[in-house]
């Protein structure tokens, strides 16, 4: 082992550190495009008001629709008086269908119960459907 | 309007080339000599030939069958006469025939005034330009000093448009998905082409500021599209430069093991 | 407590890796004067990396439907982001990996390093050189473009001169009578699954190949003796060479690096050097865009077919070219291997190259 053979392995970690550097530079500079690829793109706040026509809407009726990429529901229990909750099941995301005869959402994943403004009536949601604010207008009903 | 051309340039550009097929029209006609046979060879230099619009998309007829190719009932219509040529054009030239018929040329018609074929052409019609409107042309009919008026009221906005044309094509070029800002710059063209056709300068010349704005809009979002293209080289450039250093620094590495075989 | 450690100790209890790694890489002796050329292959593999990570991206954007292939790679390379850098870079560096596959071809061809006990290995490159070639073909109908929808036809046609099964052939190519939906499925399933999967098991054959017979001594140098093999098996050993790692691991690491700067340079300063105005208009089944013209690295067999009198001699005059490059090991048998002493080899070596070369530039401009 000869002195070159020092100064030469002194050398390469010097390099090999260099060498990392730009490889792990490289690499970053690799990912993030990759990652911002696959990442889902900002939508702009599109969907963040949503128009239901009111003839879409029967009195005692539910119409479904989406609001900002998850199903909603709005409901006419009377006249005039409009409801529009978040169809997603606050147990485990499963869809809740519209039971006309007894006035209340039914859950068929398990069998959870909400009334019309969202109340838990029973099974095992934790939560009540969050609501939604709608604006009444002409011929339309605006949600969000 | 802006609705309707954009609809008959998407009408054109998604079914357009499909149409220019050998249509009987063009494989009889092809054949002839003389005045029946030479539309077809001028037909081909034109830009209604480059964009798919063949004999039978003016004359009428069935262009599938040879029996009835030339039939009235088929919507057949020959050569029209002078003073029908503006409704024929404008057929398709919606806007430019409105703002013509209100036009000196267009009130002049029955009296011998300007009509489309006498500044276009016909079969060998060219996408129109600027120089159509020159000395020789228009002083077979009147003294070239209101034309040379009316050609300097539109040679700026002409020039925009004709640029701003060609970036887009280099956009194009370059892979940019330029639809949308074509549509609009077509728009914006039909709709200044169609004035010029009024051949009145003091309307002209109000408007000028108007389409202005619309193409500084339209120049705004390809400079914008620019950017990011040299953008982009920029931070290429830098990889580029990294790869590079990488290569030589593993170079390195390599000779001081090389020194040691 | 020393956690990697105990992990690799684990792992070679097990597997026994560090055997492995030692016989493979520290302890594998190359010829010392191995040259710039035995690069080539670690470079391809990176860049057939590449191509698998870019072709699995643009696989989550891309729609394989003649109605919607367009617009998905429009909307790749204009609204996804970064999704024009990863088109570019799969479409420029496909371009490269012909381009080195190329140079790999003719380095070990003017070394004479395909010769026995090599055989194996030359067939298993000549057919990755090929499958590359398919892999391009199938890979540029996927955009739906005119470029893809007629040089496709165009390239499918050329199978009907074959006798007698010909139409069928053709047919069988294009799953019906003229390219189109069907078309499109065969060469995105072709691309996307049975190509990788193929190109995989035959890197690794290939890869097997070279380490089985060992890394040939380039002929050059007045110490170089031409090496005879006896009838049994016989590994290429070095006992005087110079560890594969890191000796020659970071030679090669350098070239890629090198080679990863050009793929990189040209996609993003001229990456339309690959992407002709046709590949810009989508596929119209009704208009053959004029002067289309086959990519480079087929202007050679495009040539030839128009020079033949006959299609079907066209055909045959590339099979049987492509059929004695392939079996060249077994008819060019003598042991030597340096050039400068084997002068017919080396006359048709290169007015093979010429050849190919004169072939595609008047392939271009004819």
């Amino acid at each position: 082992m000869s002195e070159t053979s020092a100064t030469n392995q002194q050398r390469r970690t010097f390099l090999g550190i260099l060498l990392g550097g730009v490889g792990a530079t490289l690499g970053a500079v690799f990912a993030w495009p990759v990652f911002r690829f696959l990442a889902p793109r900002e939508t702009g706040g599109a969907g963040s008001l949503v128009r239901v026509a009111k003839k879409d809407v029967q009195v005692g009726g539910a119409f479904f629709f989406n609001y900002k990429g998850h199903p909603a529901v709005v409901l006419q229990p009377k006249a005039g008086d409009y409801i529009a909750l978040t169809a997603v099941c606050t147990h485990l995301g499963c869809i809740v269908k519209w039971v006309n005869e007894k006035g209340e959402f039914l859950c068929p994943c398990h069998g959870g119960r909400f009334s019309a403004t969202g109340q838990v009536l029973g099974g095992p949601p934790p939560r009540p459907l969050e609501t939604y604010s709608v604006k009444i207008e002409e011929t339309d009903l605006v949600v969000g | 309007m802006i609705r309707t051309l954009l609809t008959l340039l998407v009408l054109s550009v998604l079914c357009g080339p499909g149409l220019a097929e050998e249509t009987v029209c063009l494989q009889c006609h092809g054949g002839q000599e003389g005045r029946l046979g030479a539309p077809v060879a001028l037909w081909k230099t034109s830009v209604h030939a480059a964009n798919g619009i063949s004999c039978h998309d003016c004359h009428g007829g069935d262009p599938t069958d040879f029996g009835t190719a030339m039939d009235p009932d088929k919507g057949f219509i020959g050569a029209p006469e002078y003073e029908e040529v503006p409704a024929f054009c404008g057929r398709c030239h919606l806007g430019v025939r409105e703002d013509y018929s209100s036009s000196a040329h267009g009130k002049a018609l029955n009296r011998g005034g300007a009509q489309c074929v006498v500044c276009h052409g016909n079969h060998a019609v060219q996408e129109a330009s600027i120089d159509l409107i020159n000395e020789k042309s228009c002083s077979r009919c009147h003294s070239y000093e209101r034309a040379a008026k009316v050609k300097k009221a539109i040679a700026q906005t002409e020039v925009n448009l004709q640029q701003l044309e060609d970036q887009l094509v280099e956009l194009h070029r370059v892979g940019i998905d330029t639809q949308k800002i074509s549509g609009q710059l077509f728009a914006s063209r039909n709709d200044f082409r169609r004035l010029f056709h009024t051949v009145n300068v003091e309307k002209m010349e109000a408007s000028t500021a108007g389409f202005a704005t619309r193409l500084s809009k339209i120049e705004s979002q390809i400079q914008t599209i620019k950017n990011e293209l040299s953008q982009r080289k920029m931070i290429g450039g830098l990889v580029v430069l990294l790869l590079v250093i990488g290569g030589c620094i593993a170079m390195l590495i390599r000779k001081s093991y090389h020194e040691e075989e | 407590m020393n956690l990697p450690k105990l992990a690799v100790d684990w792992l070679d209890n097990r597997l026994g890796i560090k055997d492995l790694i030692h016989q493979n890489m520290g302890g594998y002796l190359l010829p010392r004067n191995v040259n710039i050329w035995y690069t080539m292959g670690a470079v391809l593999m990176a860049l057939f990396g590449l191509q698998f990570l870019t072709g699995i991206l643009l696989l989550v954007y891309y729609v394989p439907d003649t109605e919607k292939a367009f617009a998905s790679v429009t909307a790749i390379m204009n609204e996804v982001p970064y999704g024009w850098l990863f088109r570019y870079l799969h479409v420029v560096g496909s371009n490269l990996i012909i381009i080195f596959m190329l140079l790999h071809m003719m380095s070990v061809l003017f070394m004479g390093s395909y010769k026995r006990p090599r055989e194996l290995t030359w067939v298993s490159g000549f057919t990755l050189l090929n499958l590359g070639m398919v892999f391009c073909l199938t890979g540029y109908l996927l955009p739906w473009s005119q470029l893809s929808f007629w040089a496709t036809t165009v390239a499918t046609d050329a199978a009907g001169a074959i006798p007698f099964v010909g139409d069928f052939l053709v047919s069988f190519l294009r799953g019906g009578p003229s390219v189109g939906a069907a078309t499109l499925g065969r060469f995105f399933a072709l691309h996307v699954m049975i190509l990788p999967l193929g190109l995989m098991g035959l890197v690794g054959f290939h890869l097997f190949c070279v380490r089985r017979a060992g890394i040939s001594q380039p002929p050059f140098g007045k110490d170089y003796k031409p090496r005879t093999f006896g009838p049994g098996f016989e590994h290429e050993h070095h006992p005087d060479g110079v560890p594969f790692h890191p000796n020659y691991t970071i030679k090669d690491l350098s070239m890629t690096f090198f080679a990863l700067a050009a793929l990189v340079a040209i996609s993003f300063y001229a990456p339309w050097i690959f992407i002709p105005p046709e590949a810009l208009v989508p596929a119209d089944p009704f208009v053959t865009p004029e002067h289309i013209k086959p990519e480079w690295y087929f202007l050679w067999a495009y040539q030839t077919l128009k020079i033949f009198p006959s299609k079907l001699l066209g055909l045959a005059a590339q099979g049987a070219a492509m059929t004695f490059i392939a079996l060249l090991p077994f008819i060019d048998r003598g042991p030597e291997r340096r050039p400068f002493k084997r002068p017919l080899f080396l006359t048709c070596y290169l007015l093979g190259i010429l050849l190919f070369v004169g072939l595609s530039i008047w392939g271009h401009f004819s």
